[in-house]
């Protein structure tokens, strides 16, 4: 096979897209974790909501999607907080397996309410721009998806300037650095734990509407596989480190690409979990992670 | 009059084999009631099987992958020589423990996520390689028949399928039993509770966690091959994250690290799920499960097992105003 360098970086830029939609999963469930020592497998289904509320809300009244992004976001915001007092908050401390025992629970809740509301069927929704593509040399890129590569920079921008350069933030690092140290100095742990976990969601929200913005089909089941993958990366990039996130984000995301490309596209999804298990036989905390997590 | 515990259990074991060995009587020989039964029957095994695997303190994520293992090697076998399918699934069963060896030498270092995440990701990988790979031998996605474990000529073999799939179950779970109770069992819990102690005390983890490991998958496997000769079809849907989580929520369900968990919560939430069946719910159903599941995980954290001493708690706490309130027994 001659290894066509236009093809390669169709590849690499259809890997960078992907990955935007890992990055931002992977680092809301990072978020989460460093701040509540929790991980929520059912995160995915949070995608999966704010790609039906960004649908449901552009079939009614028509506004640009990516405009929609920030009120998406808000509301799932509003149900993850809602998820965590419900759900979390009362097993927090009481083990590791319940986290995943509740978010099994979660996760046929979540399914199943919205094929109750919304029918199982696999649906596509058209962004305005799905017929434009930008020409750079002789390849085609469609624009839709370099806006979603900007959009996921600029969210990401966002929560940078947010944890380092606001009070919250300071607050949300204090409380995932040291619980009670936080809690010492009048941090209120549990209103961080709230907020940490809002944030989180929204950022699964957003990854869920720029899915459906690019044109992928969606349906209630289509959140699990991505939340799973999102959990290995940051297995692989280090529990609680954002920057390990954003690089297992963007190396999951070629890595898929290229195996769907060079080995056939049922490779696409198990490619992730063979990356995860090598690097886990070798390193058994990840590539970045501490010994004793 | 107080009854002694043990003798209670020992009666209600009783009782419990002997409604599963009438049942095909009491039911009047429904080819439903006893399709749902078998199916049952092999889902308690598989789950008693997981739970096997949490008591060393290892929650495996993928172990539909072994059941997986067990139906293709037991349904291969099978469909090769000609063998009846009571041979072969010990063959599946012991294919399942050997591979489920090798994937427990790449887990023994890793915990609690990590290895959730490994199993996880061994089942999808392996349903790719099912369905691609071995696609010439496996029939790929459109799956293989696979014989029946009685020929279907043979008058009520229904009855006698549910009293070979009971009697293997049975047996399954008493080995389990016995094992979990023996000195093994106890290295099993000591590892689960504090491994540093447990090495510290003379016990070896690695050795133990690899015995775990292998003896649930093969368990699995059985299960596995028990119900795809049963349905007679095999498809590699069997890898299924959906059959990943079942065991889990029954055990945790009936109660995790206990014998009856698993059987109980097993039998349990398939009533619960065949009778909302027949209300006609279709995805509300998972919902309730869904629901059951997160209220069982948030307050009765050791599941349906302990439900009466939890009441029995409740009532002394309410007898005796002055008592130890809520927060101190914790």
């Amino acid at each position: 096979m001659a290894l066509d360098f236009g093809i390669l970086i169709q590849v690499l830029f259809w890997g960078l897209y992907a990955g935007c939609i890992y990055i931002l999963l992977a680092t809301g469930l990072n978020l989460i974790f460093g701040v509540m020592k929790i991980v929520n497998f059912a995160h995915g289904e949070l995608l999966m909501l704010g790609a039906y509320i960004t649908a449901t809300v552009f079939v009614l009244s028509g506004f640009n999607p990516y405009v929609l992004i920030p009120f998406t976001m808000f509301v799932l915001g509003l149900i993850g907080i809602g998820v965590e007092r419900l759900c979390f908050r009362p097993i927090l401390g009481t083990g590791k397996l319940n986290e995943i025992f509740l978010s099994l629970g979660l996760i046929y809740i979540f399914q199943n309410g919205v094929a109750l509301i919304w029918g199982d069927d696999r649906q596509v929704l058209n962004s305005p721009y799905q017929t434009i593509s930008v020409p750079i040399g002789d390849i085609q890129l469609p624009l839709d998806y370099i806006i979603i590569i900007l959009v996921t920079a600029l969210i990401l921008v966002g929560l940078y300037v947010l944890l380092r350069r606001t009070d919250l933030g300071r607050a949300l690092r204090a409380t995932s650095q040291n619980r009670k140290g936080a809690m010492i100095v009048g941090i209120n742990v549990e209103r961080m734990d709230m907020i940490s976990f809002g944030i989180g969601s929204g950022l699964a929200a957003a990854a869920g509407t720029l899915w459906v913005v690019s044109g992928q089909v969606f349906n209630p089941y289509m959140g699990s596989l991505p939340a799973i993958k999102a959990f290995a990366i940051i297995i692989l990039g280090g529990l609680g480190s954002i920057p390990g996130a954003i690089v297992g984000g963007l190396i999951y995301g070629i890595a898929e690409n290229g195996a769907a490309y060079f080995l056939g596209g049922i490779w696409k999804d198990s490619i992730s979990f063979l990356i995860l298990i090598v690097v886990l036989i070798f390193r058994p905390t990840g590539l970045f992670g501490e010994e004793g997590e | 009059m107080r009854v002694e515990k043990a003798v209670l259990y020992r009666y209600l074991t009783a009782i419990a084999l002997g409604i599963s060995v009438l049942l095909p009587l009491l039911a009047g020989m429904s080819f439903y009631i006893l399709n749902v039964a078998i199916i049952m029957l092999t889902l308690i095994l598989f789950s008693s099987a997981w739970n096997f695997l949490a008591y060393s303190g290892q929650a495996s994520l993928g172990h539909a992958a072994f059941f997986g293992i067990g139906a293709y090697v037991s349904t291969l076998i099978a469909r090769a020589t000609g063998f009846p399918p009571f041979g072969t699934i010990l063959f599946g069963g012991l294919v399942a423990a050997f591979i489920g060896l090798l994937l427990g030498l790449t887990c023994v270092r890793l915990k609690e996520w990590f290895l959730a995440m490994v199993t996880f990701g061994f089942a999808v990988i392996l349903q790719v390689v099912i369905a691609s790979s071995l696609a010439p031998t496996t029939g790929g996605w459109d799956g293989i028949g696979s014989p029946r474990l009685l020929p279907a000529e043979i008058p009520g073999y229904l009855a006698y399928e549910y009293y070979a799939v009971l009697a293997i179950t049975v047996v399954s779970i008493l080995c389990i039993h016995l094992i979990l109770r023996s000195r093994v069992g106890l290295a099993f819990a000591a590892i689960r509770e504090n491994e540093l102690e447990a090495r510290a005390s003379g016990v070896q983890p690695v050795r133990y966690k690899l015995l775990a490991f292998t003896v649930s998958s093969f368990f699995a496997g059985v299960a596995g091959a028990l119900e795809i000769h049963h349905i007679s079809f095999i498809s590699p849907e069997i890898f299924h994250a959906e059959l990943s989580f079942w065991p889990v929520i029954y055990c945790i369900f009936g109660g995790l690290g206990t014998i009856i968990g698993p059987i109980l919560g097993t039998v349990i939430l398939t009533v619960v799920w065949e009778g909302l069946k027949g209300f006609g719910l279709t995805y509300a159903r998972f919902v309730i499960i869904g629901v059951m599941l997160i209220l069982v995980v948030i307050f009765l954290p050791r599941g349906l097992v302990s439900l009466p001493e939890e009441i029995r708690k409740w009532k002394s706490v309410r007898k005796a105003p002055l008592g130890p309130d809520k927060g101190s027994d914790r």
